[in-house]
């Protein structure tokens, strides 16, 4: 097995070819395009820091195919163990990169069709475990990063997949060939989709009978022939064009890098596919990737949190405001509210279990409580960091009028903080800030893993609010509470029969 | 007559009425006149242990394998049996098929 470096991945995507088109325009070398370098950037994190001794503990796993050590984003969670590290692994990258690194859609995809399939085989007595095991294999061997394609375009969300308008609304089959199947459709805001060396397919909704080939999954090269992607726009994305400073994060972009990915009579060989038509199999694979997925947002967004709190006080220490109480309180709220999250994703992490596959998922309830508040709490971090900073985070002129002669000294001269710090040091930190709050990163965590309305349908399906009544009418006395009886050693309607008699002949000391 | 070991874990948060799937698993037996005695006496020699997870994180099955116990046990946690989805209102009668099997009835 051999593990890439953040360079070795960046040189095998130039092995590949995908059709990629961003502002009307075909991008023939997206590796040298500086609009996608970003991203690509904040990917080979995930494979830089595997190499390092300092990070390998939770960066590294053993395959438990092989028994080989691997990058853990290529590996099927063994453990309650396993679980810890990968969420401990998103916060580390988040912190390395202030940014979404993008390969964690994959690594749910993985662990969410190895649960699934197991499942659907034993119903069924298909292959497709034994399949996608073998696809494993080569992802493991590989190192490769398979972008998470879950998400359909999805149309008129009142009509199933099969009654849309447009049949490629949600991606579905068109053929049953003997060596495999032809697909039409597509997929849209996929994570990370251009800098992937594979697109690995999911579902994206539970599917009725009559979707039946609609119920797909498979893995098949990023270039394939029929397949098309259409980069998406960002805040302030063409500013990575303007120069460095402005970007705010030019080394690692702003979210993931999402893409809509069309799929035109695309083959894909039978031994690739792991779900053609099991629709009564979709719910689970999408609750399990979902449950994945929704986990990994209260590590991912913390480690940004810790560059935002880091960032805030920063600032807030060159204006020489850090230890004006307002700001000590601000700080601390922003680093409660992320403490939180953490708490929640190390929660469900810990309170995971053994599936029938072998595979460990994490507590679903608490997963999806983890999502929510990053809805949340996302937002009124980023608030207060804008608050903290000021609003010179959106009326700083550009990097260009810090640069030019005419206009050099009278800005450096506004912007300077106390007395000591360089003053492009400040504007470089407070352009970061509004990378980080002002843009495309607050609806990412509203929408990305699913909109908090999915993680409400799931927490009241798995909140057991009937054993929570049942608690209720124990304690209100509506049902009988037998610990009671037994603690006062008699029938309750009794001891309150005696207790109201006390009561009415004033033996109770108090009168 | 058979003799099962119930076994419980702590039931902070269960997903599952554990109370309710043992009464109905004892109903169950007595109804298909299987002599089985269902007993929490940790001293008694019982032929195999129930272990009652109230969820599937299992803590019970975790720390009796983590204590090297007879490796012959069912495990109910939540609605799983063993490596097995179950709803609850099925556990009852899963585990008397189960129970059957293993004492060959």
């Amino acid at each position: 097995m051999t593990m890439m470096t953040g360079k070795d991945y960046i040189d095998s995507l130039r092995a590949l070819s995908p059709e990629v088109y961003f502002m009307g325009q075909k991008i023939s070398r997206i590796v040298d395009e500086p609009m996608f370098q970003p991203h690509i950037h904040a990917a080979a994190m995930t494979y830089e820091l595997a190499h390092d001794p300092e990070y390998e503990q939770i960066m590294t796993a053993t395959s438990h195919l092989t028994g080989e050590k691997v990058n853990r984003f290529t590996h099927i969670h063994q453990s309650i163990d396993d679980l810890v590290k990968k969420v401990r692994m998103m916060r580390l990258l988040g912190q390395k990169t202030g940014t979404c690194f993008q390969r964690c859609v994959g690594l749910d995809g993985l662990n969410g069709i190895y649960v699934t399939t197991y499942d659907i085989d034993q119903k069924y007595g298909t292959d497709y475990h034994e399949r996608f095991k073998k696809y494993l294999l080569e992802v493991q061997k590989n190192d490769w990063m398979p972008s998470g394609a879950m998400t359909d375009a999805r149309g008129d969300r009142s009509l199933r997949p099969s009654k849309q308008a447009h049949p490629d609304t949600y991606l579905h089959i068109k053929k049953r060939l003997e060596d495999g199947i032809v697909v039409s459709g597509i997929k849209a805001h996929i994570t990370g989709a251009i800098n992937s060396h594979e697109i690995l397919t999911m579902p994206t909704r539970t599917m009725g009978e009559e979707d039946r080939d609609f119920a797909l999954s498979f893995a098949i090269p990023a270039d394939t022939k029929g397949v098309t992607y259409i980069f998406s726009r960002q805040t302030n994305d063409t500013r990575r064009l303007d120069g460095v400073l402005d970007a705010g994060n030019p080394k690692y972009g702003i979210v993931g890098g999402e893409a809509i990915i069309i799929f035109k009579d695309v083959f894909v060989p039978w031994e690739r596919v792991f779900m053609a038509g099991e629709y009564d199999f979709t719910n689970e694979l999408v609750e399990t990737f979902a449950g994945y997925h929704r986990s990994n947002y209260g590590g991912c967004k913390v480690g940004l949190a810790d560059v935002v709190i880091g960032g805030s006080n920063w600032i807030a220490d060159a204006h020489g405001i850090n230890k004006a109480s307002h700001i000590v309180d601000k700080l601390t709220e922003m680093i409660a509210m992320a403490e939180t999250c953490w708490s929640c994703t190390l929660a469900c992490s810990y309170e995971g279990y053994r599936t029938p596959s072998g595979a460990y998922h994490i507590n679903p309830l608490l997963a999806n409580v983890t999502k929510l508040n990053i809805t949340r709490m996302v937002y009124e971090w980023m608030r207060l960091a804008q608050d903290i900073a000021g609003g010179k985070i959106i009326t700083l002129p550009s990097e260009k009028d810090f640069e030019s002669p005419e206009t050099m000294e009278i800005l450096t001269e506004c912007f300077a903080g106390k007395e000591g710090v360089p003053p492009m040091d400040i504007i470089k930190m407070l352009r970061l800030i509004e990378n980080m709050s002002v843009g495309a990163g607050l609806p990412e965590a509203m929408h990305g893993a699913g909109s908090p309305a999915a993680q409400k349908i799931m927490i009241a399906r798995r909140s057991g609010i009937d054993r929570k009544m049942e608690l209720a009418k124990i304690i209100a006395g509506i049902r009988k509470d037998t610990y009671f009886e037994d603690i006062i050693g008699k029938d309750e309607a009794a001891h309150w029969d005696e207790v109201k008699k006390k009561i009415k002949e004033k033996k109770v000391q108090i009168y | 007559m058979f003799s099962i070991g119930l076994r419980y874990c702590g039931g902070c948060n269960p997903q599952i009425d554990r109370s309710r799937v043992i009464r109905n698993l004892n109903k169950g037996l007595n109804k298909r006149g299987l002599k089985v005695d269902l007993t929490t006496d940790k001293e008694r020699a019982i032929d195999i242990v129930l272990l009652i997870n109230g969820c599937m994180h299992a803590c019970l099955e975790e720390e009796y394998r983590r204590e090297g116990n007879n490796p012959q046990f069912i495990s109910v946690k939540g609605e799983m049996v063993d490596d097995r989805y179950v709803e609850e209102k099925s556990i009852p009668g899963f585990l008397i098929k189960k129970i059957m099997n293993l004492f060959n009835t």
